[in-house]
């Protein structure tokens, strides 16, 4: 028994890395633009379902599919950017309603694209399992986990030094100001939704190089990158990685002791256990925020 | 052939007015503030507006810098006007506004509020040096760099957005109240650091409620009541009896 839940913990913090990368999308353009993009989800689903495309039309790994999943993905987050500015009035609310519709379309594209099968792998390789001591995973499994710590510690280097990061932290913290350094907002926001996009195709391309796609995922992830991001209660990297291998471990330990029925209540409890005992999330200091 | 020579003769002409304010009208949505509103800032002088409280002081500066929309009159930046030119632009070609209340990034390093500073192309080479001078100019903050801004006191947030500032090196130096809510032998210290900057030749606009430091250092004075400029007047003529009856009448 203490294997099996030993097990779930490892397969549960290799899941959070994906987790991750979508949250901190998220977060960066929640920061830069104060919108909640609710169509983040369905972004990541399309680089899946891309790496689906590619794998079974042209025989090769989903891995190969990165560079497509990036092209498509960063294109479809400029889009959502472009109709999101558009809106003149109450952007705070009415962008909820925007990228929500969005977000629906995108899931019926895939239907119809697609179909509403359910799709993984068919990769051996990806798929050979990995012996770490006690703890197994898929070869897929791990190395995704690798690439998400490479591409935060990424991440962290380009919001510190340089100089469009941090305008992004700039305008995120304070916008009036950032416009005094001069800095153009409006930049930031599109180098935001990029990178949230690059970070979306990443995350995408492993979830179905270890798991099973299928089209409701997309929202299913939306909500678990709000959950995070308020598990967290800060827009850091480590609040937000810690935040994701959380709800990981979680989802992961309530499939194994429970039933894979419950994965997504799991996630939803938790967030409301934390909402209930730490309203400013783990790492968010009632001081800091505001 | 001295083609050089005559094109150059043709630019002698000298600029009068560092910056120049014409009729502004300006204000928040419904709200008007600024009542036409006309000024006239020379170069390398200390231009200094005072009024009450609620007077438009805050409002004008903002609407210099172009974070209050204007709904007349024209502001014009050696001549050119730049009322179509947004914030950011208007702060990369030499402008810097030196806010009232904390407008800092509260969640970022002092240094790095420093270096943000110098975030205009043509400022980053001369950055390094720039960053040791506001060090220099502000030994506290150089103790605090690592700290987050956020946990600054009022009066080192206040020198933050001063040494920020002064990180573009600017050609005007808009400071809004800047012995705002600081203990007197800071106030002092900030009224000396302003008549250093203008004895370096900055062209300063200074807008204070405290008369009597905000004058002593001042080449003009403008008196602003209810979004109008009531009294302009080179220093040294100001008569501060006379200013102080006029600064509380209604
Ligand atoms: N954001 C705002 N929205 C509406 N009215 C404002 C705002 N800021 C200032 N005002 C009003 O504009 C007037 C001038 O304010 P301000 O420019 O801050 O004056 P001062 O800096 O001289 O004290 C005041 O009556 C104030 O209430
Ligand atoms: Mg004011």
């Amino acid at each position: 028994m203490t294997e099996l839940i030993f097990q779930a913990i490892y397969s549960g913090l290799l899941q959070g890395g994906s987790y991750a990368l979508i949250a901190l999308g998220l977060a960066l353009v929640f920061g830069t633009m104060k919108v909640i993009n609710l169509a983040h989800g369905e972004l990541v689903l399309l680089a899946a379902y891309i790496a689906y495309a590619v794998e079974s039309a042209f025989n090769v790994s989903p891995i190969v599919a990165i560079p497509v999943a990036l092209v498509v993905v960063c294109i479809s987050a400029l889009l959502v950017y472009l109709l999101v500015d558009r809106i003149k009035k109450d952007r705070e609310l009415n962008s909820l309603i925007l990228t929500y519709g969005i977000g629906v379309m995108i899931t019926n594209a895939i239907l119809l694209i697609w179909k509403a099968d359910i799709r993984s792998t068919k990769s051996a390789w990806l798929q050979d399992a990995v012996v770490l001591g006690p703890f197994y995973s898929m070869r897929s499994e791990l190395g995704f986990f690798i690439l998400s710590l490479v591409l935060m510690g990424l991440l962290w280097w380009w919001l510190s030094k340089s100089w469009y990061g941090r305008a992004v932290r700039a305008v995120a913290s304070n916008r009036d100001a950032a416009k005094l350094m001069g800095i153009n907002p409006r930049t930031t926001e599109i180098v935001s939704f990029v990178v949230a996009g690059i970070l979306a195709a990443f995350a995408g391309v492993a979830l179905y190089s270890y798991g099973v796609i299928q089209p409701p995922l997309g929202h299913a992830l939306t909500v678990k990158a709000f959950i995070i991001t308020v598990l967290a209660g800060v827009g850091s990297i480590p609040g937000v990685l810690a935040g994701a291998l959380l709800l990981g471990v979680v989802e992961a330990l309530t499939v194994t002791l429970l039933s894979s029925a419950l994965q997504e209540i799991a996630g939803m409890g938790l967030f409301l256990l934390v909402l209930f005992v730490m309203p400013n999330g783990l790492f968010g200091t009632a001081a800091r925020r505001g | 052939m001295k083609f050089f020579g005559t094109l150059k003769s043709l630019k002698v002409t000298p600029v009068r007015n560092m910056l120049e304010v014409r009729n502004l009208r300006a204000g928040y949505g419904a709200i008007n503030v600024l009542w036409d509103v006309s000024l006239a800032i020379a170069p390398g002088k200390l231009t200094a507006i005072i009024g009450p409280n609620g007077a438009g002081k805050t409002t004008l500066l903002r609407a210099i810098i172009g974070l209050t929309p204007v709904t007349q009159g024209d502001i014009l930046d050696e001549g050119v006007s730049i009322l179509n030119q947004p914030t950011w632009d208007r702060a990369s070609h030499g402008l810097a506004l030196i806010p009232e209340g904390r407008m800092i990034f509260r969640d970022m390093s002092v240094e790095e509020n420093l270096m943000l500073g110098a975030y205009a192309k043509q400022n980053r080479a001369t950055m390094q040096g720039n960053l040791e001078r506001a060090y220099a100019m502000f030994p506290l903050l150089l103790a605090r760099r690592s700290q987050m801004a956020g946990s600054l006191s009022g009066g080192e947030a206040q020198m933050l957005m001063m040494g920020r500032g002064l990180m573009s090196s600017p050609r005007i130096l808009l400071v809004d109240e800047p012995s705002l809510g600081l203990a007197p032998l800071i106030v002092q210290e900030m009224f000396a650091t302003l008549a250093k900057l203008k004895a370096e030749g900055r062209t300063i606009v200074l807008v204070e409620q405290n008369t009597q430091g905000a004058v002593k250092i001042a080449d003009h004075v403008y008196l602003m009541q209810g979004g109008k400029v009531v009294l302009s007047q080179p220093a040294n003529e100001v008569n501060m009896e006379k200013l102080h009856q006029q600064y509380f009448a209604r």
